[in-house]
Order: C-alpha cells, then structure tokens, then sequence
C-alpha cells in the first residue's frame, strides 16, 4: 500500500468534510432554513399563538448575555418572566464580558440553538444584522399593535433596511460624576445641570488640589477613546464614520491642555499603564468630576452599600459643546435580538417584548438602569432608586442622546483604528493635527 | 563521587539560584498581596507588599460567588482525562515517528508539525461548526477532551525524545524476539520517564489554564472550569482586581502541587543507567 | 467516510504471509500513528485544512462564501497595518528565540544538580509559566511604569537619566513585551532541556571528568551533542509560539500604543473577530504558516544533516 495514497484519498475526505462543514455553516440548518420571517407566527409553532387571548406560554429559550452574576438586571428580567410564564423555561448563557462579541459571533456562525441574545456593543450590531441572524420581529409588531414610537426613536436605530433586527433594551449616556467632599473643601458650589466644556475645564482647575499621592484631580477621562471624542458627536451633527476628523480636535485640545498643562486630569499614560479602573480612581476619591455612563451608578451605590468606598458622590448632567443646549448627550443603547435561526420564533418574541416592554423596564429602572423605555414615571423610579444622590432626577433628564457609535457597515473597524491614533494622540506620540488626519486617511480606506 | 560539590560552589550556586527566583517570583509575591487588597488599593503605587489591613473577604467572596468547589472539579476532569488520552496516544504515535521506518512518515509528521504553525484564531469557527453541527457535542467536557488529546504538540515533544534512544538497544531487542508492541512497552516507554513527566506537566498546565476553550465551548454554569470562574469577574464595568488575584492564587495551587511531584523525575543520572546494555 | 475507509484498510496489523517486509513495516508504523492520528485528523486536521483553503474566499463565518482568487492577499500585502505586523513579528520572534533558548539552557544546566530544595528552585523559575495571563500582565505593567515603576528604578541606581517609558511609547512598548515574554516563557524551555539532560547518560559525564575535562568541555563535547534533538524542538516551538503569541500581548498592551506591539497573530485576529472577513484572516495565516514552513524545513534539513 502506499502511503501517499492513502494521504491524497485523506486530504480528499478533508475537502469533502470541510466542504461540509462550510455548507452548515452557510446555510443555518434545513430545518429552520430561510426562515419566514414575513409570517412566522404559523410557522413552527404546534398551537398556534392567538395573539388576542394570552394563552399559556411553553416551551425553553436560551438566552445569551454577559456577567449575569455582577450585574442583576438580567437575572431579574428573566425571573419576572419566568414568574408570569411558569410553564417558560429560560437557559441563560452566561460570558464573560470581555469575550461576548467573540462568543456570540462563534455561536451564530457556528449554527448554536441560541435563541435570544442581548448585543453588547453597539459596532457589532451591523455585522451580525448584515449576516441575517437577527430575525425580522416587525410582522410580530404588526401583529401586537406595538408602537415603537414609545421608544423615542430608539426603535427606528434598529431597523435595517425595513427589518426590525432588534428591539430596545437599555440605554445608558454619559453623565458628570461628581465628588460632593472635594468640591465642599475647595469651597466651589457643585457642578450645575448646564455647563459648557470651557466651563467645566475652568472648573476643575478650581478644585484641583494637594501634591504627590493626596493630589485630588480635578477631572478624569478613562483611556477609552470615547472619553475624549465623544463630546465631538454630541451635537449629532457628526458622528464617527466621518472621514474628516477635525471636529474633535477642540476636545483633543482641551483634554491634552488639562493633562499636560493645567495638571488637572491624570495623565493618560499613568492611568493606562497602571491599569487605573475609572471605578477604582473614583471611588476612593481621587477625582473631583469624571463624566462616565449611566451604568457607574449601579456600580457606585453597590460600592458604598458594601464599605468599598465613602465618596459622597453626585450625578450632573453631561456638560455640552457650545453650540447645542443642556441635555444633549451622547451615549448607546442595548438592543435585544432573536436568533433567525432559533426553532422557538414565537416564544423568543413574547421574551423580547416582555423585557423590553413596562414590566421590564420597571425592572431595570429598579436596579439603578436607564430602561429603553423611558418615561417621567421611570425616571423617578430610577433616581429614587436607594442609593441614588438628590438631585439626580434633574440631571438625567435628556433632550437627545446621540449614538456614540452609529449602526452602520465598517463601524468596529473604524472604531478599532480610531482607538489605535487616540492612545498615540494621547501619549503625544503624534500631534493632534497629525493623529487626525492619520485617523481620516484610515477611516477612508477602510469605508473604501 | 561526581556529585560532590565544594563548599564554596554550592554557596554561589544558591546565591545564584535565588537571584533568579527573586525575578521570577516577584508576580507571586504581588498577587499574593493584591489578593488580600481591596479593589482601590490594588494598583496604588507605591506598592503596599503587606496590606496593612489584609482583605482575607476576597477569598471568602470567591467562594461565595463562584462555585469554585465544581469549578475546580470540573477542570480536574478534563485535565486528567485529557492527560491520560494525551500520554497515551502521543507516546504510541511518537515511537511510531522516530523508530519505526516506513514510506511517507517524514511528510506525515510534516504535516503533525506544520499544524502548530496554525493559529487557533482562524479554524476555530470552522472546529466549533464541526463540532456542533455534525459531533453535536458543544456544551459537553467531552468536547473540550477530545480537541486538546489530539493536538499535535505531544507528538512532536515525545518524538523527539524517543530520537534520542539509541537504535542499538532496539535491535538487540528485536534479535531478542521482540515484538515492535514488546519494544514500545518494555523498553521506550520506562526510558522516556523524563519526556513523559514534560508531557504531563505542559498538558496538566496548558488544559488547567485554557480559557479560550471553555469559552466557547460551554455555556452551562455547572459545567465551567476555573479560568473561565476568574474570567467571570473581570466585566468590562467592574474590574475586582483583588478577587481576580485572589481566584488566580486559588487556581494555581494544584498546578504547582503536580508539577512539584512530577519535577521529582528529573533527577541527574537516574533516568538512563539502568537501561544501558 | 475517508476516514472509515483509511482506517479500515490498515487497522489489521497482524503479519499476513503475502505481504514484503516493506508493507508490514509501513503496516507496523502505521498502527503506532493509527490511535493518535484519527482524532487528529477528523478534529484538527480537518478544520485547519479547510480554514486555509478560505484564504483564496470571501467569508463572513456564515453566508456562502464567494471565490475570490488572490484578492485577500492583495488586500493584506498593500495593508501598511499587515506590513508593520509581519516586520514586528520578525523582531519579536528573532529576540525571542535566541534569548529564551539561552536562558533555557543556561538555567537547566544550572538546576540540574543534587542539591537540597532543588524542587523548589525549578518550581520558582517554571512558576512564570504557569501563572495566569492577566495577573502577570498586571504586575508587568506596574513593574514598567516610567515614573514609578521598578524597573525604572533600577535603571536610575545605574545612572541611567533618560529612562524609557516602556508601555507608554511606541518605541519601547515592543522590547518590553519581549522581555515579558521570555521571561514568561524560558521555564517552559528549561523543563524540556532539563528532560533531555537526564537521557545524558551519567558514564559518559563521568568519563569525561576522568579524562581531565573541564565544566565547560564537559557541556561542549558531551551533552551539547546529546542535546540536538532537544534543542530542534525547543527552536522550533519557541519559533512557532513566537509567531503565534497573543494572550500575553494583548493582556499587557492590546496591540498598542497605536499599532506598536499589533503582531502577526493579533491582525489575524482583528480580520477574524472586528473585521469578520476570514478570507483575509486565513491569507494573513497563510503567510505566517509560509513563514513557519520555511524555517521548519530548513531545521529538518539541519537535523537530518546532523543526525548522519
């Protein structure tokens, strides 16, 4: 016998096999294949959901989402659903967060029975939508008389090309923490709803104060790149998939001159390499105001609750660029989708629009979450929530909320390399004006 | 005898020695005292290397929070399993590659070798949709055993060794009446003592310490191993340092446990005299 | 159904009459290689090969793919963040290599002794090996801080002014992650010379101290030769793991500052898991498996040559 033959005949049965294994994964699975989202309702289901009378729900879904353990929204929105549905049975996939876009798309692709999952970042919304597993829920939509229009515009960010992929879940923007001690020992009154970026630079070289390890800083920005470009979309007249950058250059500018020479932010670098968690740095009370997403306080109230930290800490709304008024913001919402391939398309929806609807956002707003579905009703169930500052009402209350990242092709790349430039902006590896026009160069080549 | 060493050797010979685990411990010393740090104080500089106030609740909350118990045991199943399959067949294979002639064994190991070169990033996807849609096994241990028993890497270590085993013996063993099985189990295998504690140690540590694996594998709780336990606490939102320094003690202390008892087999001379003949 | 097929066809080992020395020899090999290999080929084999063969496709990882000849490597070969990866990845694995094989050495020779609590010493130094990603990237990072950190120290204590900012800058960030890395990594080497070194048989050591030689002719001419089959592993495994390194790298600088420390393996990455076009992952593979391929040739050359 010889050997290469037996070789060429295994590399054949390799072709064959990974031919194979290609078309599964191409096609999602013959039994659930193209499928019909214009009429699912009688579709796969056995009984035939009447959608007037709420006939008993049956049935397990698998659900997909990130750090259940540490953050309790999930656990309760699926314990609230159980409770109404006892026959629903509800298998949580539990990843860990910093590997959720990497498990979620090895999971689609792959052809895995999840049926509903929760999008993490708001860049890879687009991919997975434009790979088409995300099941069009509007026929659904049609059928429950839903109006998105209660979403306030949140819904119509996740309709892609007529279909709505997702539905709105949360939605967390940027707000000013701030440090109710160090302001009251600087003797300068507290940060106000309405206030400029020029005014908020102003104000914290006020209350920066002390040297060495007792310096207090007067404001902090995270090394991510949003902290810093942001604010540059926060009018909504620009948004990061343009291909000129120059509108956050004022905002480069100012957060370089804060840290280089006012002294009054910590150094990008230092923060970077000595691994400083915006968490960290805020909560032992080393920082006077940090603006930072809603979700910080959830974390805050936890920290204190459990003698973490003793940080009497307060909520501003974020401060705004010159030309639009208080209560722009700039921030990203969490959609919920259902798998296009998931056998259960029935039971999926009525989870969505459990979670998404007033019982699930009551839920989230109960935990200190900003729910998609969002009210003056909800508002004060989250700013009442025990734990929250005084005040806090006023200062979450919003005009507009730009999406930090908008939904579109090419967006996680663009953010990538945006990233990349920010931290040699940041390092003064290159100048502002250079790093700028490196980042639009890339951002062309990339949209092409 | 040789190994008698003077004095004044042995005494730089230490100095030496503990110079160099000073640069190698260093991390050991500073997760030991993150670990007993609340999460503000892990990254102050200058370092605190005795908290003041040690945070022995880290360890507690550890326990608390994870089921650390069926973590561990878990981890401990595949890893042992894994080993076993692993030594095994890599040593079976690995005779096979170094002793015994046959047409078109050079290309074949070629091939074994040529697929470390692969980085998992890129046929990950394509294993995990093998797996689930024709295997059906995601969200097993199974799954896990089998893709780390088979890599080629033990092969190529164990090959290597088994070079090493002079041919001479071989024959004698054959003129002896042996069989190729005979000569694998009576006389490769008791001379590659050394080489197959090195197996065991590498699959003991790269199957305890995989993450990526269990990561994508598994989804139910009960089945998760510890790596992906600590990976668990480090959310994007929250980074509990002190926890995460906590768990990574907790996770090391079987490694080091085995590798201490296997280590016992590198001692200088035994391995070879008895064999020579 | 190959598989079935090659398997059925071998799995008699038993000699038959009818067969040369030849075939039952292949047979013979064949059925050492036989348990191993079935699990290799249908869970590894399989999905690489046909992980390599998307190079020369259009793939999103779920839609049919589309034929596109040569494009992905155009694309990556006129990709000035590809061109920065392989040059980088080059330095990394040439540093890498070379040091970590000498240490390894070095530091098996040294730990290959009688002497009391030796155990402790070898678990010391392999410790580096075993401890997790995250917690050693975290003291790393602290270690090389500029103003604070350690290292800097030291380097002040010598004199040095003009200390380096490590991580923070695009010029040193790649020699510290290779400082981190073969740190992280010479255990692992040194246990496997510390294996090889127990087939050097001790009558040969011994004979050679006899005859007048000195530690260091002892190490040349005696165990330096005993050790090739050793050290063609270690170079190449350190040769592949350098090409391939991510976990480490990622954990201390994520590619950056920039694209400072962005390697091979991290681009491949990004194409994979940020880009989601595995056509242009798997050619960028292709080139590190070419890479690879070439060295490795090259060294069987060398062995084969110094086994004569």
């Amino acid at each position: 016998m010889n050997l290469k033959k037996v070789l060429s005949l295994a590399l054949a049965g390799a072709m064959c096999l990974s031919l194979l294994a290609g078309c599964t994964g191409g096609a999602p699975n013959p039994t659930s294949t193209p499928a019909p989202a214009s009429n699912p309702p009688a579709e796969q289901s056995e009984a035939p959901s009447q959608p007037a009378e709420p006939a008993e729900l049956t049935g397990t879904l698998k659900v997909a989402m990130w750090d259940m353990t540490a953050d309790p929204i999930f656990a309760s929105v699926i314990d609230a659903f159980k409770d109404a549905n006892p026959g629903v049975t509800i298998e949580p996939i539990d990843i860990p967060s910093a590997d959720y876009g990497t498990k979620l798309s090895v999971m689609l692709n792959g052809g895995s029975d999840v049926d509903v999952f929760w999008v993490k970042d708001a860049d890879t919304i687009y991919p997975i939508a434009k790979r088409g597993q995300m099941a069009d829920m509007s026929s659904y939509i049609t059928r429950d008389g839903l109006d998105l229009g209660i979403y306030n515009g949140q819904a119509e960010d996740f309709n892609i090309d007529g279909k709505q992929i997702g539905m709105p879940f949360r939605t967390d923007y940027y707000v000013l923490f701030y440090n109710k001690d160090i302001f009251d020992a600087a003797g300068v009154e507290y940060p106000s709803n309405d206030m400029t970026w020029a005014e908020f630079e102003e104000l914290a070289k006020k209350v920066t104060m002390g040297e060495g390890v007792d310096k207090k800083y007067g404001a902090f920005f995270h090394t991510w790149q949003a902290c810093v470009e942001n604010w540059g979309v926060q009018d909504g007249e620009h948004t990061i998939m343009d291909t000129d950058y120059s509108f956050f250059k004022p905002y480069y500018e100012m957060v370089l001159r804060m840290q280089n020479d006012d002294k009054t932010c910590m150094d990008y670098g230092t923060v970077k390499t000595a691994n400083l968690h915006y968490s960290g740095v805020f909560s032992d009370g080393s920082v006077a105001m940090m603006p930072m997403g809603t979700w910080f306080a959830a974390t805050m109230i936890d920290k204190i609750n459990k003698g973490e930290s003793s940080v009497n800490w307060g909520i501003a709304t974020l401060p705004h660029p010159e030309n639009v008024e208080a209560g722009y913001v700039v921030g990203a919402t969490t959609p919920i989708a259902v798998n296009s391939a998931s056998p259960n398309q029935d039971l999926a929806w009525e989870f969505v629009k459990f979670v998404c609807g007033s019982e699930g956002a009551a839920i989230v707003a109960s935990h200190g979450g900003v729910p998609a579905l969002l009210d003056d009703a909800t508002l004060k169930v989250i700013a009442g929530v025990d734990g929250y500052p005084e005040g806090a009402l006023e200062a979450l209350a919003v005009k507009n909320i730009c999406r930090d990242r908008p939904i579109a092709d090419k967006v996680s790349e663009v953010n990538q390399m945006l990233g990349e430039v920010h931290s040699l902006i940041m390092l003064g590896e290159v100048s502002v004006d250079e790093g700028l026009a490196d980042m639009g160069e890339q951002s062309k080549s990339i949209q092409g | 005898m040789l190994n008698k060493i003077p004095t004044w050797r042995k005494v730089l010979l230490y100095a030496v020695l503990i110079l160099i685990c000073l640069i190698t411990l260093l991390p050991l010393v500073w997760m030991l005292s993150a670990s007993l740090k609340l999460d503000k104080d892990v990254f102050r500089i200058p370092i605190e290397w005795i908290p003041s106030d040690p945070a022995w609740s880290n360890y507690q909350r550890i326990w608390d929070q994870v089921p650390m118990l069926r973590f561990t045991f878990n981890t401990f199943k595949i890893t042992i399993i894994t080993t076993l399959i692993q030594v095994f067949t890599c040593s079976f294979a690995a005779y096979g590659f170094a002793k015994c002639q046959f047409k078109g064994r050079n290309l074949l190991f070629l091939i074994y070798v040529a697929t470390i070169a692969v980085p998992w990033q890129v046929y990950m996807l394509p294993q995990y949709t093998m797996m689930n849609n024709v295997f059906h096994m995601v969200d097993t241990h199974a799954v896990l055993i089998l893709l780390h028993s088979f890599d080629a890497f033990g092969v190529f270590l164990l090959r290597q060794f088994c070079m090493g085993i002079p041919n001479e013996l071989l024959e004698a063993a054959r003129i002896d009446g042996l069989s190729e099985y005979g000569i694998y189990r009576k006389i490769v295998l008791p001379q590659m003592g050394p080489s197959i504690a090195t197996l065991v140690i590498f699959t003991f540590v790269s199957n305890w310490n995989d993450f990526m694996g269990p990561m994508i594998y598994l989804n139910s709780t009960e089945l998760k191993t510890v790596q992906l336990g600590i990976r668990m606490f480090m959310g994007q939102y929250s980074t509990e340092y002190g926890l995460i320094m906590a768990a990574s003690v907790v996770s090391l202390i079987p490694v080091v446990i085995v590798f201490l008892i296997f280590q016992k087999q590198f001692v200088q001379g035994i391995a070879t005299s008895g064999l020579k003949g | 159904m190959a598989v079935k097929e090659k398997a059925g066809r071998k799995s008699p080992p038993a000699p038959k009459g009818g067969m040369t020395l030849r075939q039952r020899r292949t047979l013979m090999g064949l059925s050492f290689i036989t348990p191993n290999f079935i699990g290799f080929f249908v869970l590894n084999l399989i999905p690489i090969l046909f992980a390599l063969l998307l190079c020369f496709n259009k793939w999103d990882g779920f839609n049919p793919m589309e034929f596109v000849g040569l494009e992905n490597f155009k694309y990556i070969f006129t990709h000035k963040v590809f061109q920065q990866a392989v040059w980088k990845t080059l330095i990394f694995t040439v540093f890498s290599v070379g040091v970590t094989m000498l240490l390894s050495l070095g530091l098996a020779v040294l730990i290959n002794q009688k002497l009391k609590g030796i155990g402790i010493f070898r678990t010391a130094i392999f410790f580096p090996y075993v401890a997790s990603v995250v917690a050693v990237a975290a003291v790393w990072q602290m270690l090389f801080q500029k103003d604070m950190g350690l290292i800097n120290e030291i380097l002040r204590f010598f004199g040095v002014t003009d200390v380096p900012g490590w991580f923070a800058t695009t010029q040193w960030a790649l020699p510290g992650v290779i400082i981190v890395n073969i740190w992280k990594n010479m255990g692992y080497y040194m246990i496997i010379y510390l294996a090889a070194l127990q087939d050097v048989p001790t009558s040969l050591v011994e004979a050679g101290m006899i005859d007048g030689a000195n530690a260091w002719q002892r190490f040349w001419h005696i165990k330096w030769p005993l050790l090739r089959n050793a050290t063609f592993f270690v170079v190449m495994m350190l040769t592949i793991n350098s090409f391939k390194s991510f976990d480490l790298i990622y954990a201390l600088t994520e590619g950056g500052p920039g694209t400072a420390t962005t390697l091979l393996s991290q681009y491949i990455y990004n194409q994979s898991f940020i880009s989601w076009d595995y056509g242009r992952a798997s050619a960028a593979a292709m080139v590190l498996f070419a890479i690879v391929a070439v060295i490795t040739l090259f060294q069987f050359r060398l062995e084969k040559k110094f086994s004569e």
